[in-house]
């Protein structure tokens, strides 16, 4: 065999290897899309790999109004977002004054703030749950916003402070000589700088704050409070059962926007992500 | 300038408002956890009571913590190196195997990352299914000729945690092999190809040029894996809810029960204290493998 | 600037969170069903009922899960907080509130009401021996009966003619399916509930329908050989495959599905499965499936007219937040609550019936005249068990059923948390 042919057999192993992994990726969601529309018996009565044998679009009438879907998704954004614009503004301003500002506590600051990244969720459960209670935040927006913005601060002034490190001190001594306050400093000339570390911090908090079901468990029973995560574990009736084509309706429902959503921001994402902020 | 760099008041507009919310929600919490380790009973019940060191003499004989912990650690090792290693490899794939269509095929690996954990959990309950059908797993296995590997995945003991890790490794490969193929991006072409001019092979090429200069990258990313493998809650909960029997009860899950269920505040803050301390050892013991930090 | 933006910000986040302003009198209720499903709809229904002559009244329904009712319950009854009404479980759950102080004496309240005989008898004793007070604490919000359902279609592919009346015969039964190529049962264990039930179940029939209750009470070991015996016993159906492959895979809703499909004949369930029954999408009919008590057991003191009782969850009201309004409410409600249900939903939910609807379905008549015949009565595994113990019973069930803990440790797992809390 000529090593012409020998290479154009590896493109084309290497092509199926691809096509293999994008499917591994994609089929369980395709799956998903197709066992939103089966009927309960459908689940029961035929194979898993069967496609939808109709459209039964009352799993999605019972995930919109059954399943509260349409508050829970909105309560998770709200949530997010909110937390997400606190989280930058706090570890963007802390990280700061932590690299780039001269004060006597500095160092132990940074220690300080750097201890929270290893602190499980689980430690301060207990304890959030008697602060809340006796605070009133219990069961209201507010809390649930508070303590995912403190859960978030460590990590997020880790990975800017790590990038502001890299940002020659000259930048903003030029900025100082240019007669700048503190404030213009920061919003006219590091704040544009760190377009990609700031991303980096938004996708990666996000994708925790998305995905948390611990903290809005413990601290969100109100219906009209509960995130998609709590929404999706209590599609239980009475005795603990299970409709399953109310569930897949329901995923379905919040992965559409999700997946516009990413389609859209997708390259900013992968950009922040790449950027350098997260190499420390 | 150093003026400008002093200023009380902008330091504190700046450090203030957030150092408060950490302290109160982040750090007094531990303080707190570790006071109530010494309380017997439910906090703010009749049964309340100052215990002493009885809930730690408690710990290393009850059975059923010593299994957390252990499933706890298995899970940790599984889905760390699970994690880290498919992210690595996916990026090496992404950047030289990848022609067309990338950014769509990123996209795709990516996508998962978005997903709701208990989606996920749902999706993969189905997929792992045996009764009263087989899922799509047992179904592809049954339809190769594999009958013999049919099994309920997430029903025996044996298996349930690694087809728990299973599902918790296909989310995160997207993120990771993200991260890890921005740090590809940034060796420059001209190194790797003077390598290959030089006959590496591909493994030579892999060991002596690009793992050392990835190793920074690959320590935050085990890093990331690490603590957020710790705190195994979310993704169990929703797909075995930590069955069969305690075969995939994490810590996190017996100090929710023990705190939450049986009503034990003081046992449940001596669990959640653990869970601190292994995170802040393993942490220490990860940085370690970070050269440049530890100058 | 940024200071500006910041208190922006925080501003706007407290603002949001502060939602509901309170109204004139809102009757606050923790359910575990939402507005439009069953008790939760129930509830609902009566109070916009009730809101028609009390414009200045309000309902608002909150949802928590199952799973988390009890630690919810507990958090807000700590903190004060608990809401006016609120769904929960009887047996020791209930106890603790009512040794606590904090749940509404209901028989007090009904007394100076003058309804309390809305409340019908058997579901007032019920409740109250699983609390063991003589007055009522609760309120019903249904009374089930439990037992195996098996599809009559597979019964006759089998070669079966009658039901089974004792267990040796329903093993029996078991072997004539299999011989069929059938799975005998459907067992939803991944909810861990509808094994125990089965260990339960053996156990009323061996040991007497209080022998849960003695055990909880410390008059009885949980390592009895009866207890051994039964738990020995799921073990055994699950090892020779009546319970089909990975049976704690399978949630209760797929297996109840499953019988209804016929892929496998029995099921144990409670008579809420009726719901089921009656629906149009039910593939086995009008009259496909049938009902049989809880079969004997050789050597037991069991018979077949003692049943297996349930009241689900239950209804409480906060002792502190009882007032004038709440009392004319709960008025309304026990009052009206009986026939609403049964003209609604064909359900009984313990309260007294004035009126029975016209057409009942044939399994609404089936479950009618078996709670005729009922004799005496046992309750659930758990109801007499602490949240721990309750907790490691179906935890532990899963790793009886996969034979990776025998059937004494099953039982000596059981003692062992009783005497660390005893």
């Amino acid at each position: 065999m000529s090593s012409k042919n020998t290479r154009k057999l590896a493109e084309a192993l290497k092509t199926v290897l691809i096509v293999v992994i994008v499917l591994v990726f994609l089929y369980p969601l395709f799956w998903m899309v197709t066992a939103s529309f089966k009927q309960p018996t459908e689940f029961v009565s035929k194979p898993a790999y069967a496609l939808n044998s109709g459209f039964y679009f009352q799993n999605y009438v019972d995930a919109w109004t059954r399943g509260h879907m349409s508050v829970y998704f909105v309560n998770s954004l709200i949530n997010t977002l909110l937390s997400l614009v606190l989280i930058v503004i706090f570890s963007v301003t802390i990280s700061f004054a932590l690299t780039k500002m001269q004060w006597k506590l500095k160092g132990f600051m940074a220690a300080y703030f750097g201890f929270g990244i290893m602190v499980p969720v689980a430690t301060t459960l207990i304890p959030l749950a008697q602060i809340f209670q006796k605070t009133g935040l219990y069961n209201t927006r507010t809390g649930l916003v508070l303590v995912y913005t403190a859960s978030a601060i460590s990590f997020s002034v880790y990975l800017i402070t790590g990038y502001l490190r890299a940002l020659p001190d000259e930048i903003i001594e030029a900025g100082i000589v240019d007669g700048c306050s503190i404030y213009r400093l920061m919003i006219d000339i590091v704040l544009p700088l760190m377009k990609n570390a700031i991303i980096t911090v938004l996708v990666i908090q996000f994708f925790f704050k998305w995905n948390d079901l611990i903290y809005s468990m413990t601290f969100a029973s109100k219906s009209s409070l509960k995130t998609m995560q709590t929404g999706l574990l209590y599609f239980e009736n009475e005795f603990g059962s299970k409709n399953w084509g109310a569930i897949f309706a329901s995923v379905s429902i919040s992965v559409m926007p999700m997946l516009f959503m990413y389609l859209a921001l997708n390259k900013a994402v992968i950009e922040g992500m790449t950027a350098g902020a997260v190499k420390g | 300038m150093n003026q400008v760099l002093r200023d009380k008041k902008a330091i504190a507009a700046f450090v203030v408002p957030g150092l408060i919310l950490y302290t109160l929600l982040v750090i007094l919490p531990i303080v707190w956890s570790g006071y109530y380790s010494f309380f017997d009973g439910t906090a703010g019940m009749k049964n309340w009571a100052f215990a002493g060191l009885k809930n730690y003499g408690k710990l290393f004989k009850d059975k059923n913590f010593l299994n957390s912990l252990s499933v706890n650690m298995r899970y940790v090792l599984m889905v760390t190196a699970g994690q880290v290693f498919f992210g690595l490899l996916m990026a090496l794939i992404f950047k030289f195997w990848v022609k067309k269509f990338g950014a769509l095929v990123r996209t795709i690996v990516f996508f998962p990352v978005v997903l709701p954990t208990v989606a996920v959990a749902q999706l993969f309950a189905k997929i792992y299914e045996i009764q009263p059908h087989y899922g799509l797993l047992n179904s592809l296995l049954a339809g190769v000729g594999l009958e013999s590997w049919v099994q309920p995945w997430i029903g025996k003991s044996s298996t349930a945690l690694g087809a728990l890790a299973a599902m918790d490794i296909w989310v995160a490969i997207g993120f990771y092999s993200v991260i890890i193929y921005g740090a590809l991006l940034d060796i420059s072409n001209e190194i790797i190809e003077a390598a290959q001019i030089d006959g590496c092979n591909g493994l030579q090429l892999f060991l002596h040029i690009l793992a050392p200069l990835l190793r920074p990258i690959l320590v935050t990313c085990v890093i990331f894996s690490f603590t957020g493998t710790v705190k195994m809650f979310e993704s169990a909960l929703a797909l075995t809810g930590g069955g069969p029997g305690t075969a995939t009860r994490s810590l996190s899950m017996y100090m929710y029960d023990t705190a939450f269920t049986y009503m034990k505040t003081g046992y449940g803050s001596t669990i959640a204290l653990v869970i601190f301390l292994i995170c802040v050892v393993g942490s220490r013991i990860i940085r370690f493998f970070d050269w440049d930090y530890r100058k | 600037m940024t200071r500006k933006v910041l208190a922006l910000v925080l501003a706007l986040t407290l603002a949001i969170g502060m939602v509901a302003m309170a109204q004139a009198k809102t009757i606050s209720f923790l359910s575990i069903w939402a507005e439009d499903y069953d008790n939760g709809k129930l509830l609902t229904d009566l109070s916009a009922k009730y809101k028609e002559d009390h414009p200045d009244f309000d309902f608002e329904l909150e949802l928590v899960s199952s799973d988390n009712l009890q630690q919810k319950v507990a958090t807000l009854a700590v903190s004060n907080d608990l809401p006016d009404v609120f769904a929960y479980e009887s047996g020791t759950p209930l106890k603790t509130m009512i040794e606590n102080d904090y749940v509404l004496n209901v028989s007090e309240a009904l007394r100076e009401l003058g309804v309390e005989d809305c409340i019908d008898a058997g579901a007032y004793s019920f409740l109250t021996n699983l609390v063991g007070t003589e007055d009522l604490y609760d309120l019903p919000l249904g009374l089930n009966i439990e037992g195996f359902w098996y599809n009559k279609a597979l019964f006759e592919q089998a070669g079966i003619e009658a039901a089974p009346t004792t267990w040796d015969e329903m093993l029996e039964d078991c072997e004539k399916l299999m011989a069929a190529g059938i799975q005998p049962f459907a067992v939803g264990g991944a909810d861990q509930w509808p094994a125990t039930r089965i260990i339960n179940a053996y156990v009323m029939r061996k040991l007497g329908v209080d022998a849960m209750n003695k055990m909880a009470a410390g008059e009885m070991s949980y390592t009895d050989p009866g207890m051994i015996e039964a738990a020995q016993m799921l073990q055994d159906m699950c090892e020779k495959g009546y319970f089909g492959v990975g049976p704690t895979t399978v949630d209760q809703n797929t297996a109840a599905q499953m019988i209804l499909a016929g892929e496998a004949a029995i099921i144990y369930n409670g008579s809420w499965y009726t719901q089921d029954l009656v629906a149009p999408t039910n593939p086995a009919g009008e009259d496909g499936i049938g009902f049989f008590n809880i079969p004997t057991v050789e050597g037991g003191p069991g018979t077949l007219t003692e049943y297996s009782m349930n009241c689900g969850t239950i209804l409480c009201l906060s002792k502190d937040k009882y007032d004038e309004e709440t009392a004319d409410w709960l008025k309304y409600i026990v009052t009206n609550l009986g026939d609403y249900a049964m003209s609604e939903f064909g359900a009984l939910k313990g309260y007294v019936i004035n009126e029975y609807p016209e057409t009942m379905s044939k399994y609404s008549i089936l479950v009618a005249e078996e709670m005729g015949k009922v004799t005496g009565t046992s309750t659930w595994f758990e109801a007499a068990m602490s949240s721990e113990l309750s907790n490691i019973a179906q935890v532990n069930v899963q790793s009886l059923m996969n034979g990776e803990m025998t059937a004494e440790e099953y039982a000596q797992s059981l003692q062992d948390v009783w005497d660390a809390n005893n």
